[in-house]
């Protein structure tokens, strides 16, 4: 045990500002990518699956791919909306 | 100043800045899940119609007004 402690700082490892932000910032990018995910997910499941069969039929798989992108889009003009208002 | 120390000013500043980002992006998810569900009625095309564009457009931006409102209902 004695071994971990150095002379010169016997403390615990510093992290700088920089480390800690930086760690938080992948951090928080990770959740919202998780939560984007889990909406569209939701969205695109509620818009179009609505009768599921025993697999994802053409049609069910093409409304999926414009419904990522339209989601995508939304979020855009929704974020525009808010910070060019009149 | 010991530069991994909690509580130094660079560090608080940089973590409120992040706090109102988060802020800001939650708003956003939740304002375009909310108005999706108002605005996108039927199957998603491959471009929004420009009523459906416009619906949403709208949608967060009467969503902010109604904001001010109940703020001001509730300071009388």
């Amino acid at each position: 045990m004695d071994s971990f402690s150095s002379p010169s700082s016997g403390s615990s490892p510093k992290f700088s500002t920089d480390d800690i932000m930086s760690q938080l910032r992948t951090q928080l990018e990770q959740a919202y990518a998780e939560e984007f995910l889990e909406t569209v997910r939701g969205k695109c499941f509620d818009k179009c699956i609505t009768k599921p069969g025993s697999s994802l039929s053409g049609s069910e798989s093409s409304c999926i791919s414009r419904c990522v992108d339209r989601y995508i889009e939304a979020t855009g003009i929704i974020g525009k909306a808010l910070f060019n208002q009149r | 100043m010991d530069p991994s120390s909690m509580n130094s000013p660079e560090l608080q500043n940089l973590l409120a800045q992040e706090k109102q980002k988060a802020m800001i992006s939650e708003m956003i998810s939740k304002l375009t899940s909310a108005c999706w569900d108002k605005c996108i009625t039927g199957s998603p095309g491959s471009k929004f119609s420009s009523s459906e564009a416009n619906c949403l457009t709208n949608c967060a931006q009467r969503y902010m007004d109604m904001s001010l409102i109940i703020m001001k209902r509730l300071q009388q």
